[in-house]
C-alpha cells in the first residue's frame, strides 16, 4: 500500500511539473502582457523599465528557469503583476480557505440532501415524490447558477430585505451563496443516487435477499444503499478539489475574497504569476483528490486491491 | 452579457409585479429634530449624529502604493487618504484649486521654476509631513528600477528622461527640498499645465523609512502604510471590502465630517444595483436603461448626470492602402450619426462627441475649454457628404466608383455581446450610408493591442480617457513621436503647433494653438470622435457636498449626510 502511494505521488509530481511547463509556455504565446492590459498610453522608456523589474525583458527560457528554479527550491510561486507585493502562495493559502469554508458548506448540504432525495426518489419510483424530486433535480441541473444567485439575491436582500446584498465575515454572508451552490450538487446525487439504487434493487442478490426473508429495511440498508453509494464516491472527487478553487461567479455576486476570481481575471491581465499560481494549485488538488479517491475505493469496495 | 441581458430582464419583470403588489412604503422627508442645540449646521442642513458614507469600489485596488499603482480605484482611495500639493475644488459649478499639502505657491516668469510651501500636517504615526516625503516620492516615481507606470507624467520635471534611460543619476532631477517646508521643482521647459499635475497621485508624499520597511509590499495591505490625508485606511479584506476612518492628525481635519467610510468591493452590477435599491450603499454609477428607470423614479435619490473627460473613437492604420487616404478616413468619420449612436447604443447615457478635446476639459485660468472653442467636427459635417468623399478617395486610389467592392475590417478589443452589437451596429450603418461592406473583428483585449500596434488593422474601436486636466493631454497623444494611438499619422505643422502650446504660458495664445492644432486633427482625420463618457450617478439625497463634477479632487473631504433615515 505505501509503496502505492508513493508511486502515485511520484507519477503527481511528474504530472505537475508539465502542467507547470506547458502552462507557462502557453500563457506567454497568447499575445498581449500585463503592462499591456493595464495601459497602452506608456511611453518606451517606462515601458522598458517596468518589464526590466520583472523580469519580462529576459529570454522566456531564462524566465521558465528562475521561475522553476524559485518554485523546486523555495515552493516560491512569485508575487503578481498585477497587484505588486501581493505574494502568489499567500494570496492562494488566505483565498482558498474562505472559497473552502463556502464550497465545504455547500458541499455537505448538497451531497446530504441530494442523497436523501435520491433514496426517496428510487423507493417511491413513478409516483409523486419521485416526479417531485426530479422535477427539482431537473431545475437544479438547468438553471444556471448566476439565474438563481441573482433571484436570491433579489428576493432575500431587496424585497424582504432578510439578508446582506454582499460581504464576507459572518454567518449571514454564507447563507445565499452556500444555498445558490448547494442547488446544483443536490440535483446531481439525488439524479446519481436514485439511478444507482434502481439498478441495485434489479440485481440478483437483491432477490436472493428477499427471498431469504430480510426485512424490505435491511436489505436497503445492508445491500442497496452500500453498492448503490460507491459509485458516488468517484464525483465527490472532483468536487472536494473544486471547493477550494471556489466559484467565479458566486463570488464575484457577493462579495467574497475567495480563490475563484483570480482564476478568471489572472488571464485576462495576463498576470503570468498568478496564472500559473492557480493553475497549479488546482492541479494539485485534482490529482491529490484522484489519489485519495482510489485509496479510499479500496477500503469500501473490497473487489479493488490494489497489487 | 448576454445572459447578464436576460437576467435583467427576468429581474425587471419581477420587479414590475412586485412593486405593484407592495407598492412604495418609504417615506423619507426628513424629520430633522432641532432639539440637539449642538448639532452641527452645514449650509442649513444639520448633520446627523453618525456621520459615515457607505459605498463600493468597483474591484480591488491593485496596490496602494500610488508609485507603483495607475489604476483608478486605488486612485480614489488615495485621494482620500493621502495628501497632494493641490486639490480641485468644487466651488458654484467651477473647479478651483485650493491649497492642500501645499499652502502657497509660485512660479518664476517663465514658468520653468515652481515652489511649492507647505503646511504643517501629521501622518498618522504621528511624524510632521515635510517637503523630503514630496521630493521622495517623485523621485522614485522617477527612478528607473522602479518601473513606474506613472513616471511619463513627470518627464516635464528637468532631467526626467535622462534619468527614466538610465543616463543620468536621480540625484539630477529637477526636485529639490530648500527646507522642511519648501520643495522647488525646476523643469525642462515651460509648462502650463504644470499645476494640473500637482492634486494627482504623483504628487502625493511617501515615507522612505515606511517604504523601505515594507519593500514590495508596501501599500499591498491596510497595515503596510501610513496617511496623511482626511481619512485613514482602517482595514482592507481584499475583493470584499475596506474601511476608511476620519484621520485625526489631518491639517484640515475640522472640515472633515465623516467618521466612517464603508467600501464595498463590488464588480457585479446587479449586486450593486440591488445594494443601492436596498439602501446598503449610498450612491452607484449606473448606464443601464431599466435600471436608470428604476433609480429615476426613487424620489429619494438624486442623479447627476456629467460629461467625463473621456472619448470613445474609431481611429484609422494611415499605412493600410484604403485609409492612407484622407478623403476616405473623412467619408468613414462623417458617416456616422453621432447622436443616433448616442441615442440606439448609448440610450443617451453618453454625449455625442463632434472634437477630439471632450467638453470639462479646462485649458489653465481661462476655464473650460470647449467653452472657448466650438467642436470642429460640426462644421465639417454641414459642407462635406460622406459617400462623396468616399467615391473622391477611391477615385483618387483608383479604385473605380463602386464603393461595395470595398471590404474592409473593423477591429475591436473586447469579445462580449455589447461590442457585438455595437459592431454590427457599424457594419449596417456603414453600408446604409457609404455602400461598404465591413468585416467584424473581435479580440481579446491583449489580442487587439498586438494586433493595432503591428499595424494589422485597418479601423479600429478605442477608449481613451485624459491624464491630466489640460487640452494638451488629448492632443499630445496625436503628435508624431508618440505611440499611443497607433494610426501612425505623422504631420509636421500639427507638431510643430504641440511644439509651440507645450511652452506657451500666455493662456490665450495657447487655446488658439489648441485650436488650430486640433482642426488640422479633425481635418486629416486619423480617429474620429464617436461619444464622451458620461457618468450616470445616482446618490441618495441624504448625502451632502459630496462631488459632482470630472476633475474634483477633494475625495470625500467635504462629504457629510443630512437626514439619512435609520
Amino acid at each position: 500500500m505505501l509503496k502505492y502511494v508513493l508511486k502515485r505521488i511520484g507519477y503527481m509530481l511528474v504530472t505537475l511539473f508539465i502542467i507547470a511547463t506547458v502552462t507557462f509556455f502557453l500563457m506567454h504565446s497568447i499575445p498581449g502582457d500585463p503592462l499591456g492590459a493595464m495601459a497602452n498610453k506608456l511611453p518606451e522608456q517606462a515601458k522598458a523599465n517596468y518589464y526590466a523589474k520583472y523580469g519580462l525583458d529576459k529570454p522566456l527560457t531564462e524566465q521558465y528557469g528562475i521561475f522553476m528554479k524559485n518554485l523546486v527550491t523555495k515552493g516560491d510561486l512569485g508575487e503578481s503583476l498585477k497587484y505588486p507585493g501581493k505574494s502568489i502562495t499567500e494570496t492562494l493559502i488566505t483565498n482558498s480557505k474562505v472559497s473552502g469554508v463556502n464550497g465545504a458548506f455547500a458541499l455537505l448540504f448538497g451531497v446530504s440532501i441530494g442523497i436523501v432525495l435520491g433514496i426517496v426518489a428510487a423507493l417511491n419510483k413513478n409516483k409523486w415524490p419521485d416526479y417531485l424530486v426530479m422535477f427539482v433535480a431537473m431545475m437544479g441541473i438547468t438553471i444556471p447558477v448566476f439565474v438563481l444567485a441573482a433571484m436570491l439575491q433579489y428576493l432575500f436582500t431587496v424585497k424582504w430585505q432578510l439578508l446582506p446584498t454582499s460581504g464576507w465575515g459572518k454567518p449571514k454572508h454564507m447563507i445565499l451563496p452556500i444555498i445558490a451552490m448547494c442547488f446544483g450538487s443536490i440535483a446531481t446525487y439525488a439524479r446519481y443516487l436514485k439511478a444507482n439504487m434502481l439498478d441495485v434493487l434489479g440485481q440478483d442478490y437483491i432477490l436472493t435477499a428477499e427471498a431469504k426473508g430480510v426485512s424490505r429495511f435491511n436489505v436497503i440498508k445492508d445491500h442497496v444503499m452500500k453498492n448503490a453509494f460507491l459509485p458516488c464516491i468517484t464525483i465527490l472527487g472532483g468536487q472536494i478539489s473544486g471547493i477550494f478553487t471556489g466559484s467565479f461567479v458566486i463570488e464575484k455576486m457577493f462579495g467574497i475574497p475567495g480563490l475563484g476570481f483570480y482564476y478568471v481575471s489572472s488571464i485576462n491581465d495576463r498576470d503570468y504569476t498568478m496564472i500559473i499560481g492557480t493553475t497549479i494549485f488546482a492541479a494539485a488538488l485534482f490529482v491529490l483528490a484522484q489519489l485519495l479517491i482510489d485509496i479510499a475505493y479500496t477500503i469500501f469496495d473490497p473487489r479493488i486491491r490494489i497489487k | 452579457m448576454a445572459m447578464k441581458k436576460i437576467l435583467a430582464a427576468l429581474l425587471a419583470g419581477a420587479m414590475v409585479l412586485s412593486m405593484a403588489a407592495c407598492g412604495d412604503d418609504k417615506d423619507n422627508t426628513v424629520g430633522s429634530s432641532t432639539e440637539n442645540a449642538t448639532a452641527k449646521t452645514i449650509d442649513g442642513n444639520v448633520l446627523d449624529e453618525e456621520q459615515y458614507f457607505n459605498g463600493y469600489l468597483g474591484g480591488d485596488p491593485t496596490t496602494l502604493d500610488g508609485v507603483i499603482g495607475n489604476d483608478s480605484i486605488g486612485g480614489s482611495v488615495l485621494n482620500n487618504t493621502m495628501e497632494p500639493l493641490t486639490r480641485l475644488a468644487e466651488k458654484d459649478g467651477q473647479n478651483i484649486r485650493e491649497g492642500a499639502g501645499a499652502e502657497s505657491w509660485e512660479s518664476n516668469e517663465d514658468g520653468t521654476v515652481w515652489t511649492f510651501h507647505l503646511r504643517d500636517n501629521t501622518w498618522s504615526d504621528g511624524q510632521p509631513v515635510t517637503a523630503e516625503h514630496y521630493a521622495y516620492a517623485v523621485i522614485r516615481t522617477l527612478t528607473p528600477e522602479t518601473g513606474s507606470p506613472n513616471s511619463y507624467l513627470l518627464t516635464c520635471i528637468k532631467n526626467a528622461n535622462a534619468v527614466l534611460a538610465g543616463e543620468k543619476a536621480p540625484s539630477e532631477l529637477g526636485v529639490k527640498v530648500v527646507d522642511d517646508k519648501t520643495i522647488e521643482f525646476t523643469l525642462e521647459q515651460p509648462t502650463p499645465y504644470f499645476l494640473s499635475l500637482t492634486d494627482g497621485r504623483v504628487m502625493q508624499p511617501q515615507r522612505q523609512d515606511i517604504v523601505e520597511q515594507y519593500g514590495e509590499s508596501y501599500g499591498a495591505e491596510a497595515t503596510n502604510m501610513v496617511y496623511c490625508g482626511p481619512f485613514k485606511v482602517e482595514s482592507w479584506t481584499h475583493n470584499s471590502e475596506m474601511v476608511l476612518v476620519k484621520n485625526d492628525s489631518y491639517w484640515d481635519k475640522d472640515s472633515v465630517n465623516l467618521t466612517t467610510i464603508n467600501y464595498k468591493i463590488m464588480n457585479d452590477e446587479n449586486t450593486i444595483f440591488n445594494s443601492f435599491t436596498n439602501g446598503s450603499i449610498d450612491s452607484c454609477g449606473c448606464g443601464t436603461p431599466e435600471w436608470m428607470d428604476k433609480f429615476g423614479s426613487m424620489e429619494e435619490v438624486q442623479y447627476i448626470h456629467n460629461v467625463s473627460p473621456s472619448v470613445r473613437f474609431h481611429f484609422f492604420n494611415t499605412k493600410d492602402k484604403l485609409f492612407s487616404n484622407k478623403n476616405i478616413r473623412k467619408a468613414f468619420t462623417l458617416a456616422i450619426d453621432r447622436e443616433d449612436v448616442s441615442k440606439s447604443i448609448y440610450f443617451n447615457t453618453m454625449e455625442p462627441a463632434y472634437s477630439w478635446v471632450p467638453d470639462g476639459v479646462s485649458s489653465g485660468e481661462l476655464g473650460i475649454y470647449r467653452q472657448q472653442v466650438s467642436a470642429p467636427l460640426k462644421a465639417i459635417a454641414e459642407k462635406e457628404d460622406a459617400k462623396a468623399l468616399l467615391l473622391k478617395g477611391m477615385e483618387e486610389l483608383g479604385l473605380g466608383s463602386d464603393p461595395s467592392t470595398l471590404n474592409i475590417t473593423f477591429t475591436m478589443g473586447d469579445t462580449t455581446q455589447w461590442i457585438k452589437n455595437y459592431g454590427e451596429y457599424y457594419q449596417q450603418k456603414f453600408k446604409e450610408v457609404l455602400g461598404v461592406n465591413i468585416t467584424l473583428d473581435f479580440n481579446e483585449w491583449g489580442t487587439f493591442q498586438s494586433k493595432v500596434n503591428a499595424g494589422e488593422y485597418q479601423m479600429g474601436y478605442m477608449v481613451w480617457g485624459i491624464d491630466y486636466n489640460d487640452p494638451y493631454a488629448m492632443l499630445s497623444l496625436m503628435r508624431s513621436d508618440s505611440t499611443a494611438i497607433p494610426t501612425f499619422w505623422a504631420n509636421e505643422e500639427y507638431d510643430k503647433l504641440m511644439d509651440a502650446a507645450a511652452v506657451e504660458m500666455d493662456e490665450a495664445k495657447r487655446v488658439e494653438l489648441y485650436e488650430q492644432a486640433e482642426a488640422i486633427l479633425m481635418e486629416e482625420a486619423p480617429l474620429c470622435p464617436v461619444v464622451n463618457e458620461a457618468s450616470n450617478t445616482y446618490r441618495y439625497k441624504y448625502v451632502k457636498n459630496s462631488n459632482t463634477m470630472s476633475f474634483t479632487s477633494t475625495g470625500l473631504k467635504y462629504a457629510y449626510t443630512s437626514g439619512r433615515p435609520d
